[in-house]
């Protein structure tokens, strides 16, 4: 019934995309920005829309513990709930929670045979059979493109969509469409590339890739007190 | 006392069971005077328990099992604090470590990191203890330090560097060579207590300097003066044990010491590197929780000056009445001050202070911040918190969880269970979460806890430290009835057996709240219901909530609103009001969709990452839901959610599973509808029971 209710405003779906799961099978989504704009913020309202479609998430975080990431998705979801004036969010709560499953890795030991490996274990086992992964972290300043084009394979392989966050540098000299030079050579392998663009006070979101016609969504901001997306 | 608190070492010594710890502790108190003769462990038979220390106080009549013995080395003072035998996660090793600054992991040169070591890491990890490690026994056949450093670096992820080498290995084990100074360093004298200092044997030189290079590699990540020294190849002592010592406060470096305390080689030097490495309390950031702040952390500052606020660890029953350790703060006790316990509100007047030896006690006059000290005749609990007037912090949560477990007792005789009911009675002031009482239905000793382990430790401690053999009856599960929905009830209590007649009619609804356990409220209007029968009829619901109808588990989260009645002018009374309540809560209750709940435990399992695959197979099993994994290198911490019930005998599991070398916490975490399948097979259960008792 609440989760009926609970609207969420997941960014991709106020910018125009109707389809429940916006990326395909093996499909690739990033979120781009410099350090502490609110790549997480975006990310997590990601999973949470998946979560209240009763979507396995799966939240891999190189950067953060378990704890941290936790808070990142309490923050989130209390800040919605307010939004929307919702009380009593602790039942609702305890049913998204056993569709997610945290992942955290030290950034240097993970790989993609790792993670297939862990997934391995999680899916035979029948303990968790993710929808969605969420890789939060990755190092995009190497070359990583072997490892992301095993991780497409493995990702269609498992009929899953994939979603990472890529930090870009203040020194970074954009590409051709804005595309910063980190992603420029590995865009390829993505669907939807969105932006956290800072212009004096706001933080706009910008959609970079995402097959829609930039008229047809209204101009997005990132709400810096509750990293909610607004239209 | 009276020095100044840098000068003060709090410090732990925890090793696994037959790597040495008691001989080592033996060792430091002989050099450090406060022993006068060196005496040695039991017998190599059945060592492991012996060698606890509760069992060699009882057999030597010293007090290193006092939760703090006392004794000086080099100017400085050393609290040498008693770190539980057992590894459970229980509140008395979480108040052991919360006290401890800094401590000493002792590891055999043989046996190298086991599977114990693993779990006293991780208890330093998880309450960030800087530690030295102290390989012993490098006269033992089969020494091989080297191989222990390389073990602490991989199974244990330390960034370990060797502050020795050692001279010799084995039976020809003779002394070390000190990689800071580039001396080696001999043990003479029967009791080793003479130091000769001589030049490096030549054949030693070359690795020693490699050795010594790889030590200032890994210290000056921690000094710019260090590496600056380095390249200038003036590097000096104190720098780089200044360095040395930053990296193990961070704790990003564990110096490695070596020696044999059974052959008194290398005890000196680790007592030095005590000393000179290790945190005194003003470095380590202490925190309160303030109960006017909604428990809000507070930084507690190593002042003597301020405001009181000294925590009570241990408390031990002596010959003379209690005896309670603490640890001050912030502030100071001072004998003759008036303190305040948090916990009871109650104002007490601090007696006699005293430090204790290692088998005498010392009067002093107060414990200033940052020392140890005990008090007598103080009647509080341990975890207690004292504090000035007008300070309202706690060093630990006021929130004690409901127990979720028991299990009946039954002594094996009468003196077991004399013995018994003073374990009781000790462990149910140690710590608040351990209940105990009698059965009303049963007449059994009840004991309830927070956890199967828990409770095991306590059944345990009962027998090795007060001789009671007790058996245990069959663990059961704290079920909750709740309800789901929201029904009304009109019930009318009418009874005429001659002579005055009883007569009452309860009406109104009941509902399920998330936050509270019972809410009881009066709509009635007009007096249909007179006002000096509503508390019968709300003792009347209260009483019904004690057992519920569904399967007898007290019933919680229930809201009940009464809005109508009857009475009558003569046959109306409390009894009659009461038994119409009882009737009403029995109508509406039925017609609420009542379900069972059961305990949900928060389980977390660190394990090494090789069996992260199959003990999250074992989570599963146990109808677990698996939040997060976090991968730290050699080890994988998973967290699940799990109900209790299916939670028994999982350290057994656990541990064949993992080869020992993984170990599980269970902390109460919430109330969930049991499935229906189960709540069938729980219901089956209690017909059968009620068959059987009839």
């Amino acid at each position: 019934m609440l989760k009926k209710k609970l609207i969420f405003r997941n960014p991709l779906r106020l910018m125009g995309h109707k389809a429940e799961d916006i990326l395909h099978s093996g499909g690739f989504g990033a979120v781009l920005a410099r350090a502490g704009l609110g790549k997480t913020a975006i990310l997590v309202q990601l999973a949470l829309d998946s979560l209240l479609r009763s979507r396995n998430v799966l939240h891999i975080s190189l950067d953060d513990p378990v704890k941290k990431v936790c808070l990142w998705y309490e923050e989130v979801f209390r800040n919605i709930a307010d939004q929307y004036n919702i009380r009593q969010t602790e039942q609702l709560w305890e049913t998204i929670v056993s569709n997610r499953l945290i992942m955290t890795f030290k950034v240097d030991s993970f790989s993609v045979p790792k993670l297939e490996e862990r997934l391995t274990d999680l899916i035979e086992q029948n303990i968790f059979l993710p929808q969605a992964i969420l890789i939060d972290g990755l190092p995009f300043d190497k070359d990583i493109r072997e490892s992301l084009t095993e991780l497409k394979k493995l990702a269609e392989n498992r009929s899953m969509h994939v979603w990472f966050t890529v930090r870009t540098h203040r020194h970074d000299e954009p590409g051709p469409d804005d595309m910063p030079a980190s992603l420029l050579h590995l865009a390829d392998l993505f669907d939807i590339i969105i932006q956290l663009q800072p212009e004096g006070k706001e933080i706009h979101v910008k959609a970079l890739k995402g097959g829609l016609e930039a008229c047809n969504y209204p101009e997005l901001l990132l709400d810096p007190s509750t990293m909610l997306v607004k239209g | 006392m009276e020095k100044t608190s840098h000068k003060v070492r709090n410090l732990g010594i925890s090793a696994h069971i037959d790597s040495g710890k008691t001989t080592l502790t033996e060792r430091i108190l002989f050099y450090t005077k406060r022993i006068h003769t060196i005496h040695d462990v039991k017998g190599k038979d059945g060592v492991g328990a012996t060698m606890d220390s509760m069992e060699l106080e009882k057999e030597r009549g010293i007090t290193i099992a006092s939760a703090a013995t006392y004794c000086e080395w080099q100017d400085h003072e050393i609290n040498i604090i008693d770190t539980p035998g057992h590894v459970d996660f229980t509140i008395e090793v979480e108040r052991a470590l919360k006290v401890l600054d800094g401590a000493i992991l002792v590891l055999c040169s043989v046996g190298g990191v086991q599977s114990q070591s693993i779990t006293v890491d991780q208890q330093m990890k998880r309450y960030k203890v800087p530690c030295l490690a102290f390989i012993n026994k490098c006269d033992r056949s089969g020494a091989n330090p080297s191989r222990v450093i390389e073990q602490l670096k991989n199974k244990l992820g330390h960034n370990a560097v060797a502050m020795q080498i050692p001279i010799g290995l084995e039976a020809d084990f003779e002394g070390l060579v000190d990689l800071v100074s580039m001396k080696a360093v001999y043990f003479d004298g029967i009791n080793g207590e003479n130091i000769r200092v001589e030049d490096i044997p030549e054949n030693l030189l070359p690795e020693a300097v490699g050795k010594r290079e790889e030590l200032i590699d890994v210290a000056s990540m921690f000094s710019d003066e260090l590496m600056e020294a380095a390249l200038e190849d003036n590097i000096t002592d104190e720098l780089l044990i200044s360095a040395v010592r930053r990296g193990t406060i961070a704790r990003e470096i564990t110096p490695v010491f070596i020696g044999s305390a059974y052959k008194n080689k290398g005890v000196q030097l680790i007592l030095d590197a005590v000393t000179n490495l290790l945190p005194c309390p003003s470095e380590i950031e202490n925190h309160a929780l303030d109960l006017s702040n909604n428990e809000a952390e507070v930084i507690l500052s190593n002042d003597s000056q301020k405001p009181l606020v000294a925590y009570a660890f241990k408390i031990e029953e002596g010959q003379y009445g209690q005896l309670t350790y603490v640890r001050v703060y912030q502030g100071a006790l001072a004998k003759g001050d008036t303190i305040f316990n948090i916990r009871t509100g109650k104002k007490v007047k601090v007696g006699r202070v005293a430090r204790m030896h290692a088998n005498q006690m010392e009067d002093i006059g107060k414990i200033s911040a940052g020392y140890i000290g005990a008090l007598f005749g103080i009647d509080c609990a341990s975890g207690d918190t004292f504090a000035s007037k007008d300070v309202n912090l706690t060093m630990t949560s006021m929130y004690i969880p409901e127990p979720v477990i028991s299990f009946a007792i039954i002594p094996k005789d009468s003196t077991a269970e004399i013995n018994m009911s003073k374990a009781l009675n000790r462990f149910s002031k140690e710590d608040p979460t351990f209940i105990t009482y009698v059965s009303e239905e049963t007449g059994d000793t009840i004991i309830s806890g927070m956890g199967e382990l828990h409770l095991d430790v306590y059944i345990e401690r009962m027998r090795r430290e007060y001789n009671a053999e007790v058996t245990t009856g069959t663990p059961t599960v704290s079920y909750r009835e709740t309800i789901t929905r929201l029904a009304e009830f009109n019930y009318t209590h009418k009874k005429q057996t001659g002579g005055a007649g009883q007569f009452g009619r309860v009406a109104g609804y009941m509902e399920p709240v998330i936050e509270e356990e019972f809410v009881f409220e009066n709509k009635i209007t007009g007096g249909s219901i007179p006002t000096q029968f509503i508390p019968a009829c709300e003792k009347a619901f209260k009483k019904c909530l004690e057992k519920g109808p569904k399967m007898e588990f007290p019933v919680t989260g229930i809201k009940i609103v009464i809005n109508d009645g009857q009475s009558h002018s003569v046959d109306s009374s409390e009894m009659a009001f009461q038994a119409a309540a009882r009737g009403a809560f029995l109508e509406g209750y039925a017609k609420a969709k009542p379900v069972i709940h059961e305990p949900i435990m928060k389980v977390v399992v660190e394990t090494p990452t090789e069996y992260q695959g199959a003990v999250m197979g074992s989570l599963n099993q146990r109808r677990g839901i698996i939040l997060a994994s976090q991968d730290e290198g050699y080890i994988c911490v998973i967290e699940a959610q799990i109900p209790l019930a299916e939670m028994f005998g999982y350290s057994t599991v656990l541990r064949s599973l993992t080869q020992g070398k993984a170990q599980f916490t269970m902390e109460f975490y919430i109330y969930k509808q049991v499935p229906n399948s189960i709540a069938e097979e729980l219901a089956k259960k209690a017909a059968e029971e009620k068959k059987n008792v009839a």
